[in-house]
């Protein structure tokens, strides 16, 4: 990242084709909208080139790539705030306890409920829980991500992973 | 209660609420890490697993056309006019090798002129190649980068060309310059020995992008033989996950 930020742009590729994965899984586990995913990758790799000259160079490139990409979700998240709850609503819909819902948890999976269970989570738990797997457990900086310390992030971790198993227990006895 | 009972108990199910509270204090002292709750653990692992998706080729293009945008303008910000005592002598000196290209041409337009015509083009081939040999020995990675392009302005290459590619195909320190020479090769694939130098590069790759660009040439050129070599790459512990992933679904298609 240095040598991007010190003018050779070319560079951004490679970082583009190591973190692209990493980022837009991030951001799926967040929305469920494969579209809207690849934009917000797209979106913060914008911001990476265009801030560039402010990444000291004396911290981890991805946690700064993570932090970059937090402000971009919440940045889209804001704009679009009307559509946001319809999309909460959409949601309800569809975890909603209706016949067709209960016959396709009749057949899900230990994976599938597992999914359901996360975007039953609280965004701020469900986030957490996506920065542990793509920063790979790596409290101390998701600990300088979110402006808390790495003792706090795991209490974080812990709560979240908690409350998942609790959803994810009763999703499985629906199943 | 000890640290170790409280696990116990909170494992088994039967910590209350302020069991639960202390536990969360010893987490955030370091005290117990979370990988010692064995249920959470388990859960943790399996969301690990679990495969968010890729994204399409729509986000490459969108992505590799805000680059070449951004290139473009920073070239742009870049170019400035010379001055004319920068400009004057190169002028010169084009002038001058315009009126020997014209010299050169009316002397080769001579009826004698086919052997000799014949002979300097060569010795052009032989010059660019020498060119190109020694280029490649330079340490510049991108002294090293012409001399692969200047591979392929090469009409038909010599075994000791497509030989100096493979040496940077497989030694060269740089990716750029290794994926370089993997493109200029592309064009003399169809020739068996070429194909099976480039088989035999799969195993000498450690770059991941090498490795995908190999596997995804070996099923545009639908080589069988590079199975075996495909499969060691895709079983090795040092191969990255996604470049593992590509790998498998090239084999599959060649199977």
């Amino acid at each position: 990242m240095t040598k991007v930020r010190d003018g050779d742009v070319d560079k951004l590729g490679l970082l583009f084709e190591r973190y692209k994965r990493p980022l837009y899984g991030f951001f799926y586990g967040l929305n469920r909208d494969q579209e809207l995913s690849e934009d917000l990758v797209q979106n913060t790799f914008f911001r990476i080139l265009k801030y560039r000259h402010l990444f000291r160079g004396d911290g981890d490139f991805k946690t700064w790539m993570f932090h970059i990409a937090r402000n971009v979700s919440h940045d889209h998240y804001r704009k679009n705030k009307i559509k946001v709850k319809e999309g909460v609503e959409k949601w309800e819909n569809r975890l909603g306890h209706t016949d067709h819902r209960d016959a396709e948890m009749q057949n899900a999976d230990e994976r599938q409920l597992l999914e359901w269970a996360m975007d039953r989570l609280p965004a701020d738990k469900r986030e957490i829980l996506l920065l542990s797997k793509y920063q790979e457990k790596k409290y101390k900086e998701i600990g300088e991500l979110l402006g808390c310390t790495e003792g706090t992030v795991k209490v974080k971790v812990f709560r979240a992973l908690q409350e998942l198993k609790v959803l994810y227990k009763q999703l499985e006895q629906r199943s | 209660m000890k640290p170790e009972e409280l696990i116990a108990k909170y494992n088994e199910g039967l910590a209350d609420p302020a069991e639960v509270t202390e536990l969360e204090k010893l987490i955030e002292e370091g005290t117990v890490s979370l990988t010692q709750l064995r249920e959470l653990q388990t859960l943790d692992e399996q969301l690990s697993a679990v495969d968010d998706g890729s994204p399409t080729l729509r986000l490459d293009d969108g992505f590799y056309a805000m680059l070449a945008k951004e290139k473009k303008k920073q070239r742009g910000l870049t170019i400035t006019w010379p001055s004319w005592s920068f400009l004057l002598p190169r002028l010169g000196v084009a002038a001058v090798i315009l009126f020997l290209g014209f010299a050169g041409g009316y002397w080769l337009r001579s009826p004698s002129g086919n052997s000799d015509v014949a002979t300097l083009t060569q010795e052009v081939v032989e010059l660019k190649e020498m060119m190109m040999l020694s280029l490649l020995e330079k340490e510049s990675a991108s002294d090293r980068l012409r001399a692969v392009s200047l591979s392929q302005e090469l009409v038909a290459a010599s075994d000791k060309v497509t030989d100096a590619l493979f040496v940077t195909l497989n030694k060269d320190p740089n990716v750029n310059v290794r994926l370089a020479a993997l493109e200029a090769l592309m064009p003399y694939a169809s020739q068996p020995r070429v194909r099976e130098g480039l088989v035999r590069s799969i195993a000498e790759q450690d770059s991941p992008l090498v490795q995908v660009s190999l596997a995804e040439l070996m099923v545009a050129l639908q080589e069988k033989k590079s199975v075996t070599e495909l499969q060691k790459l895709a079983d090795s512990d040092r191969t990255p996950k996604e470049v593992k992933e590509k790998i498998k679904k090239s084999i599959e298609v060649l199977i």
